[in-house]
């Protein structure tokens, strides 16, 4: 039943399958000059394959399984959805409509035009997720995957240190006092933030692939940034075919690192026209194919001179749009005097 | 001589097409082979002769290099090669009884390997016994399908992104699992599956004045839904396969009440794969479509798979995943949502027995 696991090609891995081989039972009697006869493969192939094959050939005992390996049933999972805990985004709104804040296990895409301040809010949440369980976060470290070069370091440590004035004040009002983590100085947000920084889209398909180890050699991470998701796949692509299946491949890596280490991953991404129903509208950039690769998607737009963000696509929260601002100290709520500045 | 005669002209194969089809489709042929045998006899029809030996000690090892020198090694190659002429050949050596028995055990073995024939009447009361209908739970679909998602038949439901292909499967797991009692399996690509929203359905569908369920009743129901994380093609065949035997088994025992199979979506495990250099992509799409219609057949379950669209001429959306999808489910569904509100059109692109074209409108409501 294990084919799929092994380290091998995929493309050898399609040839076992269609040769008949889905598990490794039957492979553990095989000669490797006869493996390579019926795969048309070298022999050092089919040595290399038999080799990775364990020799004990676990033999699945039918029968008696209720529950296919790995599988959750549904009332399980509703418990373990109750007590999984949201990354505040510091505007109450937005929290509102989120059902609390970003969900881990879960991969949200945020688009928007540019100025609208996904950048923000990308950098709001990898400060908030190092907040204190009792204050919104996760009391973890933050990714941060950085393709357009928009992260400033001045900017967070700005909005940390504003995050960790209201991290006093709550705690004052409360008589919270946890003394440990009331120590944490706004510096130290900075340390818990891990950047990388890609220039082209190898480096993020080949990052992405690295991120499995370096999480699990990390376990305290909590979320994961990718700001923006879609800058690299938009240019100079010659090949659209195989633009589709890296990001295929890309989404379905992302919503497997999500779930093993139970993890929020955010992506950003910007906008494009589209032709469609004789006029154009702004629709998320990649393309229909992308679309679907989120579980959740919050789109940033403007109405009138005031920041919105409006639910489109989640599996179990409600359509809905609610108010933000940027401001100095980060993301807040919508106070009515915060205007957009015009350039004239 | 005159019994491997008999048996030649039923299964006699033009020697030259043959061989040429054969050497054309031989990559392929595994592949069906694959798909239309069970799982324990892909083991017999993948065996090599010297495997079969231990079950029939006929198949000595004189018969292995009688077999061996004309290029044959295993069940699958006996289908393949001219028979006519290694019967021929078999008379000349100085064995030849030996030898015709070895055949006619190898041939006894492949006919213990394809499906009963069933003929029109078993076909209808297979079909009035256990092929029923499943509710959706969703009026103006039910209504569309005159019914619901049948049993034994693969449904696909293609829609643009946000257009409620989670809401529709989160909709009919619920009722399937509440209504007809029975166990669903939850493929789930995208981290979508949301055990709230199975409760808020479950709730709706139960107890329409907005009280709540009882917890007793409401845990027995949800641990009937049993949902899986698949992230790429080989974990699902790895799933399925297990569902399989698991199947098998709970059919000896008679006590078989799963449904459903609800996979969303399959999109996302075939783009990776597909159009790549070489037909490895269509042949693991075309093998896993295989494996869900035998499930389905075999153990009477519905399958419902959600594909994307992809923009179309005209900027249409018209379904993903290429022309040669389009042969393999039995029902095509594509969704549209009217923006921003929770009203869903649906029509119907294929059906075996509804013209194709009709629409309908439904709504989900919070």
């Amino acid at each position: 039943m294990e084919v799929g696991r092994l380290p091998i090609s995929a493309a050898l891995k399609g040839k076992l399958v269609s040769a008949g081989y889905t598990s490794l039972s039957l492979l553990s009697s095989l000669s490797p000059s006869h493996l390579a006869r019926d795969l048309n493969i070298s022999e050092n192939e089919a040595l290399d394959i038999l080799n990775h094959a364990p020799h004990d050939g676990r033999i699945d005992t039918s029968g008696g399984h209720h529950i296919i390996s790995g599988a959750q049933t549904a009332w399980d999972m509703l418990h373990e959805e109750e007590l999984l805990t949201r990354i505040t985004t510091s505007s109450v709104d937005i929290d509102n409509i989120l059902g609390g804040g970003i969900s881990c296990r879960e991969v949200t895409e945020i688009g928007g035009v540019p100025g609208i301040g996904k950048t923000q809010l990308g950098i709001q949440l990898a400060v908030n997720v190092q907040l204190p369980v009792h204050c919104g976060g996760l009391g973890g470290k933050a990714i941060y995957i950085d393709t357009e070069g928009s992260f400033m370091v001045e900017r967070v440590l700005q909005i940390a240190e504003a995050c960790w004035d209201d991290m006093l004040a709550n705690n004052a009002i409360s008589q919270n006092v946890h003394a440990g983590q009331v120590g944490m100085q706004p510096k130290d947000f900075l340390e818990n933030i891990l950047y990388f920084r890609v220039c082209s889209y190898t480096e993020q398909i080949a990052l992405i692939n690295y991120l499995d180890k370096f999480i699990s050699e990390h376990r305290d991470v909590k979320i994961v940034v990718v700001d923006s998701i879609t800058f690299h796949f938009r240019q100079d692509f010659e090949d659209m075919a195989l633009r589709t299946r890296l990001l295929s491949g890309m989404a379905l890596k992302l919503m497997k690192l999500a779930k093993k280490f139970c993890l929020a991953v955010v992506l950003l991404n910007q906008v494009t026209t589209k032709y469609a129903e004789g006029s154009f509208h702004l629709t998320l950039a990649l393309g229909d194919s992308w679309s679907h690769a989120c579980t959740n998607r919050i789109i940033l737009y403007w109405n009138g001179n005031e920041r919105y963000a409006y639910i489109d696509k989640s599996p179990s929260l409600r359509s809905a749009s609610a108010p933000y601002a940027v401001t100095a100290r980060g993301i807040r709520n919508n106070v009515s005097n915060c205007k957009r500045i015009k350039l004239m | 001589m005159s019994e491997i005669g008999r048996r030649f002209t039923a299964r006699r194969v033009n020697r030259k097409e043959g061989q040429r089809r054969a050497q054309e489709s031989h990559s392929c042929c595994s592949a069906l082979l694959v798909a239309s045998f069970g799982k324990v006899t892909i083991v017999q029809g993948m065996a090599s002769l010297k495997r079969l030996e231990t079950e029939f000690p006929i198949l000595d090892p004189d018969f292995q290099s009688f077999c061996a020198l004309r290029g044959i090694f295993t069940v699958q190659d006996f289908l393949i090669r001219d028979l006519q002429s290694l019967v021929a050949d078999a008379e000349q050596q100085p064995s030849s009884e030996r030898f015709m028995q070895a055949i006619n055990q190898v041939l006894y073995v492949i006919d213990g390997l394809h499906q009963p024939w069933l003929n029109g009447v078993d076909l209808m009361e297979d079909a009035q016994k256990n092929k029923h209908v499943l509710s959706t739970g969703c009026e103006g679909m039910d209504f569309l399908l005159r019914g619901g998602l049948r049993r034994g038949q693969v449904t696909e439901l293609a829609g643009p992104s946000s257009s409620g292909k989670t809401q529709f499967c989160l909709l009919t797991a619920s009722t399937v699992a509440y209504k007809h009692m029975g166990g669903v399996i939850y493929i789930d690509t995208g981290n979508s599956f949301s055990a709230k929203r199975i409760a808020r359905f479950l709730n709706q569908i139960s107890c329409p004045a907005s009280e709540e369920m009882q917890p007793r009743v409401l845990q027995e129901v949800m641990n009937s839904i049993l949902c899986h994380s698949v992230y790429d093609i080989f974990s699902m065949f790895d799933v399925l396969h297990c569902l399989e035997s698991k199947l098998k088994y709970q059919m000896c025992r008679g006590d078989n009440d799963e449904r459903l199979i609800i996979i969303d979506s399959i999109s996302s495990l075939i783009t990776p794969i597909l159009g790549s250099s070489g037909s490895q992509g269509r042949a693991l799409m075309v093998s896993a479509m295989s494996l869900l219609k035998k499930l389905a057949h075999e153990y009477n379950l519905a399958v419902l798979v959600t594909n994307h669209t992809v923009g179309g001429d005209g900027g249409i959306p018209k379904p993903a995943l290429g022309e040669s999808w389009k042969t393999l489910p039995h029902v095509r569904l594509l969704l549209s949502r009217d923006c921003g509100s929770n009203t869903y059109q649906v029509s119907l692109l294929k059906h075996p027995s509804i013209a194709s074209g009709k629409a309908a409108k439904f709504i989900i409501n919070d």
